[in-house]
């Protein structure tokens, strides 16, 4: 199966840069679990903000996991080594190297998010992650990685992907609920915001970490992104005139 | 059996390949020839589907060929001019990567891995990362991913370009038995001998459209067997002859700054290159 062979090129990479990969999905959170949430103390609702901090912080984890696990990979297949060249003469569906691709992705960035919640374990916090909570990791990674995908399909030069991160990622990882509630952004803004994918993840993460139902509505949300993304990939990748 | 047909490429206002039709019979050994831009290396993206026609088919065995066409393309293997391979994987995981990506077991990509290193060369170089060989070990690494699969259809684009003189007729050998068992090859190249030495046909194509279409011997039948050279005003010019009597006659009036000698492909493509482009 098509899909397999996809994870096991990702494991490859994953068991070769292993230590690598486990650096840069560490600093970035941690510098600002150490600023934001141990450096400046404060509250949040009458808590201590680190409790609102750490599940955006996973959120954003695997965000950035997953889409930089594909999108850096991809563009580079694609545009510098030529690599892709080989999957798309072989017999394997395309359609399951797509969703090698999303699966794959979405795995590092629930790495990612494991490593944030082993690195928090110690701060004993009380914070809930359960099950539903890898889901929303699992699903907010396959999100990125399409979005990922998608992108290094756009990709003119290897070097559009770090571009992509500053466009969308960066921006993100600071307005979508991850540091700061929505709530308090301005009406039309925060509707706007709140609507992307990574705003409903820290939404219905930090909800579950507080024992509370974070609802059905982000799910929905999430799964119509990963439709959406999933569709123009499958598009690209049998339509493109030049890949 | 490939069959091509009114095969077109544009890219914006610029046709890389213009209405190509050609058939190539099973077990063939077939020879794209052209300038650079002529549309080689289009023509071989479209024919392993990387790149989509604007206009025109290829059919596999009578069955169109596109990117939803597994059947088609388990049948193909193509050896690109570009390194297109995972530069941070080892020989061993390359193989693995293309035995998986065509479903070979797990056993038989062992097996097959040992067997076409060894046979070239790279067995002892198995765990050394793509990034770090050299441009011929590159290249032999790629005919043994294309190789692993037995492919009933190879394409190569410029497989010995750069390559030196001794791996290059080893190379030529190594085509030659594949071709034996009824491989049929597709190839790209610059090196006129080497599609003398090696093509059953050849095609020679210019600015994307096809010109002349048979054996070399016959392309060179058709331009005369006897080359004159002759050196006018610092520049050599020939002039092609079908009778050696009349070739002889002369090169006896051109005097001392004259020789004769058999003509080449070589000499075919640049009258027929040369042509298009005074044409144009």
């Amino acid at each position: 199966m098509g899909i397999i062979t996809v994870l096991w090129e990702k494991w490859v990479e994953f068991r070769r840069d292993f230590y690598k990969i486990t650096v840069a999905a560490m600093i970035s959170p941690l510098m600002y679990l150490i600023i934001f949430g141990m450096g400046i103390q404060t509250t949040s609702h009458g808590e201590p903000y680190l409790h609102f901090l750490i599940p955006g912080i996973v959120a954003m984890a695997t965000m950035t996991g997953s889409f930089s696990a594909v999108a850096q990979n991809m563009t580079v297949q694609r545009l510098y080594e030529k690599a892709l060249d080989q999957v798309m003469v072989s017999p394997t569906p395309l359609w399951q190297f797509i969703l090698g691709q999303i699966i794959g992705g979405s795995l590092r960035g629930m790495y990612a998010g494991t490593v944030i919640l082993l690195l928090t374990l110690p701060i004993r916090t009380g914070l809930v992650f359960n099950g539903w909570s890898f889901l929303l990791m699992f699903l907010n990674g396959t999100v990125f990685s399409t979005l990922a995908l998608v992108l290094s399909f756009l990709s003119k030069s290897y070097a559009d992907a770090p571009r992509y991160t500053s466009y969308i990622i960066m921006p993100m990882s600071f307005l979508c609920n991850t540091f700061f509630s929505t709530d308090q952004m301005p009406a039309g803004f925060r509707q706007v915001i709140g609507f992307l994918p990574l705003s409903q993840t820290s939404r219905m993460i930090r909800a579950i970490s507080a024992g509370e139902d974070p609802g059905h509505i982000g799910y929905v949300i999430l799964l119509l992104y990963l439709a959406i993304f999933t569709g123009i990939s499958i598009w690209f990748i049998y339509k493109k005139k030049n890949l | 059996m490939i069959e091509i047909k009114n095969l077109t490429k544009k890219f914006g206002d610029f046709t890389a390949v213009d209405h190509l039709n050609l058939t190539i019979g099973t077990g063939e050994f077939f020879g794209l020839l052209g300038p650079n831009g002529a549309g080689k290396t289009t023509t071989i993206s479209m024919l392993s589907t990387v790149l989509l026609p604007t206009e025109g088919e290829i059919l596999i065995d009578g069955t169109r060929l596109d990117r939803k066409a597994s059947a088609q393309k388990r049948k193909l293997s193509v050896i690109t001019q570009e390194y297109s391979m995972r530069q941070d994987m080892t020989m061993d995981e390359v193989m693995e990567y293309q035995g998986r990506l065509y479903f070979m077991p797990k056993k038989e990509i062992r097996r097959k891995t040992e067997e076409l290193l060894d046979f070239a060369g790279l067995l002892e170089y198995r765990y050394r990362t793509v990034r770090h060989l050299s441009g011929g070990m590159k290249r032999k690494l790629m005919i043994c991913r294309a190789l692993m699969i037995e492919p009933e259809i190879m394409l190569l684009d410029e497989p010995t370009a750069g390559m030196d003189a001794l791996s290059r007729r080893q190379m030529w050998n190594l085509l030659r038995q594949l071709n034996v068992r009824q491989m049929t090859i597709v190839l790209t190249t610059h090196y006129m001998e080497e599609a003398e030495a090696l093509c059953d046909r050849v095609a020679l194509v210019s600015r994307g459209k096809l010109g002349s279409l048979d054996t070399p011997a016959n392309l060179i039948a058709d331009l005369g067997a006897y080359a004159v050279d002759e050196v006018i005003d610092d520049n050599t010019r020939s002039r092609y002859f079908k009778d050696r009597d009349e070739a002889i006659r002369y090169l006896s009036a051109a005097g001392g700054q004259a020789s004769m000698r058999s003509t080449t492909l070589e000499d075919v493509f640049v009258e027929h290159v040369g042509q298009r482009l005074t044409r144009k």
